[in-house]
């Protein structure tokens, strides 16, 4: 009962429980405000209890205060049964293959227009009816490799995920799109980068900043433009997402250099340190570096998936205290990447804490909460302190970046002296030799005017 | 002049109902804390570039009016401004809440409008794919419903439902199938009111959209040019409900009716006609033929050089047509009117040529004719239309034809138009369906208290049909004009005058519409003048330091310096009253000097004495003072 009344609570409950109301059925009601006919909708949660939610003829949903209902009559029932008409996907063999592995992100999906909830449209037929340009581009199957909220990403689905797609590369399948919440997108980006090894075909990571139930939707074109890198010659973990608030083109990002940096812009992603790989711009590919993986058949692809979880990400503040570190330490972690002020800088206070986590065989890495520059621990005291300490500078990697080599690293080996070689080897591409002078206030769009990329 | 055709309007089943949007007058927009105000021709900051995407309908189908907008092909630039236009407008960041002081405008409204306020407001999301809107949808809600309005004659008119929802963006222009909007209008509070089709009769209409315009206007709302926008609907028994939409003036409502019935009335003739020839949708090809090479030399110089430069001309025959194109459907409207509007609309194009014309004006020979009917096999029956254009346009419009000459089997199709100033209509686009409104998971749902209501309720205004009759009579004017008063929004700056300066109700009415309307059309920035502006005029005028000359030169200094207060201008103007005295010696002057002028014309050289006495007293004292010194004076003098 209380499934079948979602989201009723108080007033509105009992009314409809005494009178045997469901959700879906149509009603008609006396209220002191007037007369209504309708269908009984479901409720969110957290909305306010005593009220009624229907859904008039002319689609407008309004909610009536079940203290004013007179009397509430069933009519007849309405059950929405929502379908996406599938089209079978058209096989072309100029066409490359292409496998879309999904993850609960929705790339493409169909509105409920009762409730406005969104429904993922997810198979071949599905998507070719919602984006059919798809068949232009290339031969396409589908897999859901797990059903999950962006935000609820843990290093169990990295790993499931890169054992998806070794098998997938190694079976001949030409590239990967992978379809993905934005929210850890970049985390995603970075483990894969790290885990696959020998990678012999593209994989791109793709998802929307805006719903693709609404007409001004960023999805179609960001699936569009994956599918364009999935079949290019660009054999690298990338994340592929529009590069301006205008509908124009997509920018390429390596897993390893990218964030997301606005909480609801469509080009949130960005490259940090440095320029994004390349564009996709009408069905074409321009690169704006020339040093990158290249696709490789030959090449046998290996997922290196171990993990070790208990590694933390610590921001640091003014007033940051020795008990934090302390809690890392009492609770058994491996490891904790910081993300220090500045050049690399953490509050001298919490030096002996330090210390002490690094005699007891933790690995602390120092990054800045800049985001954007290299660490400098060489240039004041403090920096140099603390590398006498035993923190590893991380050069110029992102906090989150740093966050999911240490876990990946600690999971390959637990000897100190490699732990040191594999966290300062540059493995994919996460290390820039130098920064370029553009790499901190790039405009893309005033760099293609000018043509300087 | 348009001539008003009349019809029995119970005998065809007239219904009309009326959709009007009004622009509310809070400080910020509704679902952002951007400034409520239009920028009128100020350059754009910045502009973006966007496409639109159908998305699936309820059933797993697009609806028809947003595929249609979709294969247009469109893509829209929208403009911008740093200093008024946020993320939200750009689409880039979800709603913010929704404002309180529009919620509480548009209360008082539904509540003057008798409708019963829904307590739990949820708010909605309306599909838009012309780009009107950047998020593709307008976030609307229900505030009121089953309310109604009263007639003069005591007739009620149902209001279905009252919403309170957000404008959509201006639309600057169309170049090169890019529509460009400028986003300052776009999320402008707004009240929809929405009528039952309870309306029987043109002037009936018109007279219920003006009821709604005038109760509008005595709440919180804008009242500028534009701030107002009203859509008919209109349908006879044997016809269809037709949205019209864009009517500018009340005075447009009964002539726009009365042309769409005579619309609706031909193609239920053209219906009965073509059944009556027996023919069906069947005998209506799908493929029209490629005239492009045996046209190329053709005597019809555009179509020459449009095949030179690669466009196609492609034919269609109808057979049994032959009249119905030709027919006319409404005053300079024929039925291949109807069909090339479509046409323009949904290709491009620019429009279709068809033989019931007079093809001799397009330089056809008679061997062109020839030609074209033994290619398109078209006998004396039958009518053909040719299309010109590239391949794909060309495409377009020929499936546009064939589907609109199909649907002549029903009659009048569903759709919606647009208002012209001839009291005509053209397409628009296709009636949306219903499925295009859900509700939208970005915002909560919004309670209106029953305290809140009963608070408004315990202080609406008073009808404005009981306050124009109130005024007319206790200030001896015109119904017509306390009409005006509330429809150029003057009303309340009237009665606040009126307290300051009782003297003269007329002058105050003629200063508020027609001094202002004068010097808007000499180009002067009127709106410069506000109102603490009139009441500082009206103070001076009612203390007696100016005189009622000096309105109209202090209104044109202020509108042409806006910063200036009327006390500083006075000051530069030098406008002081001058005592009796003085005007007799500025008088006296000047008759001196035209002793000759009195001696040729005695009194009647009042007139042009008059005219220089006043050159140098304008505004400092009343002219009738003027006038009657001038007399005496001059009388005296001519007595010696």
């Amino acid at each position: 009962m209380a499934e079948k009344l979602k989201g009723y609570k108080g007033k509105g409950l009992e009314l409809l429980k005494k009178n045997d109301i469901k959700i879906w059925d149509i009603v008609k009601i006396k209220a002191n405000e007037g007369d209504f006919k309708g269908i009984i909708l479901p409720r969110n949660e957290y909305s306010a209890p005593g009220y009624v939610e229907i859904k008039l003829k002319n689609n407008y949903n309004i909610g009536i205060n079940a203290l004013n209902i007179i009397q509430i009559e069933k009519i007849g029932k309405k059950e929405a049964h929502y379908k996406i008409p599938e089209k079978q996907f058209p096989k072309n063999k100029k066409l490359l293959n292409i496998k879309l592995l999904g993850t609960g992100g929705t790339v493409a999906s169909r509105l409920d227009y009762t409730t406005g909830a969104v429904i993922p449209s997810f198979s071949p037929g599905e998507l070719f009816s919602s984006v059919p340009e798809l068949a232009d581009i290339c031969n396409l199957e589908t897999e859901i490799v797990f059903e999950i909220l962006s935000e609820n990403m843990k290093p169990e689905y990295w790993q499931k995920l890169a054992e998806k797609v070794e098998k997938v590369a190694n079976l001949g399948k030409d590239g990967i799109i992978i379809s993905h919440g934005t929210d850890t997108m970049s985390f995603t980006a970075a483990a894969l980068s790290f885990m696959l090894k020998d990678l012999s075909i593209p994989v791109v990571l793709v998802g929307s900043q805006r719903s693709s139930d609404r007409p001004s939707s960023d999805a179609a074109l960001n699936l569009i433009n994956a599918a364009i890198v999935a079949r290019s010659d660009l054999a690298e973990v990338v994340i592929t997402m529009l590069g301006s608030s205008s509908h124009d083109y997509g920018l390429i990002h390596r897993g390893t250099l990218v964030r997301k940096m606005h909480s609801s812009f469509r080009n949130t992603f960005r490259t940090i340190n440095d320029v994004p790989l390349g564009m996709v711009k009408n069905r074409k590919i321009t690169m704006f570096k020339k040093k990158y993986q290249k696709r490789n058949k030959s090449k046998k692809t290996r997922a290196l998936i171990k993990f070790e979880k208990k590694v933390a990400l610590l921001y640091s503040y003014p007033g940051l205290d020795n008990e934090i570190i302390d809690f890392y330490i009492d609770k058994g972690y491996k490891g904790i990447v910081l993300a220090g002020t500045g050049l690399g800088h953490v509050n001298t206070t919490i030096y002996e804490s330090v210390e002490r986590a690094i005699q007891e065989n933790m690995t602390i890495i120092m990054t800045t909460q800049t985001l954007h520059g290299f660490v400098g621990m060489d240039v004041y005291s403090t920096g140099r302190e603390l590398q006498n300490i035993g923190v590893i500078p991380g050069k110029n990697l992102l906090p989150e970046v740093a966050f999911v080599k240490l876990s990946w690293v600690l999971g390959q080996t637990s000897n100190p002296q490699e732990i040191k070689e594999m966290l300062l080897k540059n493995i994919a591409g996460e290390f820039l030799e130098r920064e370029i002078p553009i790499a901190f206030n790039y405009n893309i769009d005033n760099l293609l005017k000018n043509n300087k990329l | 002049m348009i001539i008003v055709e009349k019809y029995d309007y119970k005998k065809i089943g007239l219904k009309c109902g009326l959709e009007i949007h009004q622009q509310l007058d809070s400080k910020t927009k509704l679902f952002c804390r951007c400034q409520n105000k239009l920028q009128g021709t100020r350059a754009p900051d910045f502009t973006l570039k966007r496409f639109m995407r159908p998305v699936l309908g309820e059933m797993g189908t697009y609806d028809e009016a947003m595929l249609t907008e979709y294969e247009k092909g469109m893509s829209i630039i929208y403009e911008g401004y740093n200093d008024v236009i946020c993320t939200y407008e750009l689409d880039e960041t979800p709603p913010f809440q929704c404002n309180n002081d529009a919620r509480r405008i548009a209360l008082e409204v539904a509540l003057l409008l008798n409708a019963n306020i829904i307590e739990e407001m949820h708010v909605c999301r309306k599909n838009y794919l012309d780009g009107s809107v950047p998020c593709g949808f307008q976030r609307t809600m229900i505030l009121g419903k089953d309310g109604y309005i009263n007639l003069e004659n005591g007739k009620k008119i149902g209001i279905d439902i009252l919403c309170l929802e957000e404008d959509a963006a201006r639309k600057i222009k169309t170049e090169n199938k890019i529509n460009y909007f400028r986003l300052d209008r776009l999320g402008i509070p707004l009240v929809e009111v929405t009528t039952d089709p309870d309306i029987n009769d043109p002037q009936e209409c018109r007279e219920c959209a003006e009821r709604l315009g005038l109760l509008l206007w005595t709440t919180n709302v804008k009242k500028v040019l534009g701030s107002i926008r009203q859509d008919v609907n209109v349908s006879i028994k044997e016809g269809t409900r037709i949205e019209i939409k864009g009517v500018q003036k009340l005075d447009w409502i009964p002539v726009l009716i009365n042309h769409e019935v005579s619309r609706q009335l031909k193609l239920v003739e053209i219906k009965e006609e073509i059944e009556k020839k027996n023919l069906s949708p069947k005998d209506i090809p799908n493929k029209s033929i490629d005239l492009s090479k045996v046209m190329a030399k053709t005597n019809c110089g555009f179509i020459v050089k449009g095949i030179k430069s690669g466009k196609k001309l492609f034919g269609i025959n109808f057979k049994g047509f032959k009249g119905i194109f030709g027919k006319k459907l409404m005053e300079d409207y024929r039925f291949g009117t109807e069909v090339a509007s479509k046409v323009k609309s949904i290709s491009g194009l620019k429009g279709l040529i068809h033989s019931d014309e007079d093809l001799k004006k397009y330089k056809f020979s008679d061997s062109d004719i020839k030609i074209l009917k033994s290619f398109l096999k078209s006998e004396n029956d039958d009518c053909f239309v040719l299309v010109l254009g590239t391949k794909k346009d060309v495409d377009r419009a020929m499936n546009v034809v064939v589907n609109r000459v199909k649907l002549a089997f029903k009659g009048v199709p569903p759709e919606t138009r647009r208002a012209l100033e001839n009291g005509n209509t053209d397409f628009l686009r296709e009636l949306h369906g219903g499925a295009r409104l859900y509700p939208d998971t970005d915002s909560k749902a919004i309670i209106n208290k029953l305290e809140e209501i009963k608070e408004i309720k315990n202080n609406l205004p008073n009808y404005p049909w009981i306050t124009i009759k109130e005024y007319s009579k206790k200030y001896k004017m015109e119904e017509r004009q306390i009409k005006e008063l509330i429809f150029t929004g003057n009303l309340n700056l009237f009665k606040n005058l009126m307290e300051i300066y009782p003297n003269n109700p007329v002058l105050i009415v003629t200063t508020l519409l027609e001094t202002k309307k004068a010097l808007r059309r000499d180009g002067k920035e009127v709106d410069h003048i506000k109102n603490t502006d009139y009441k500082d005029i009206f103070s001076l005028l009612k203390k007696k330091e100016i005189g009622k000359e000096a309105i109209e030169e202090l209104m044109i200094f202020k509108a042409d310096s806006p910063e200036l207060t009327i006390q500083q201008i006075i000051k530069k103007l030098m406008i002081k009253t001058i005592s009796i005295e003085d005007l007799n010696t500025i008088i006296q002057k000047i008759i001196d000097n035209s002793i000759e002028l009195i001696k040729k014309k005695g009194i009647r050289a009042m007139g042009p004495l008059m005219g220089e006495v006043m050159k140098e007293v304008r505004g400092r004292i009343d002219g009738k003072i003027v006038s009657e010194e001038l007399k005496k004076i001059i009388n005296n003098k001519i007595k010696e």
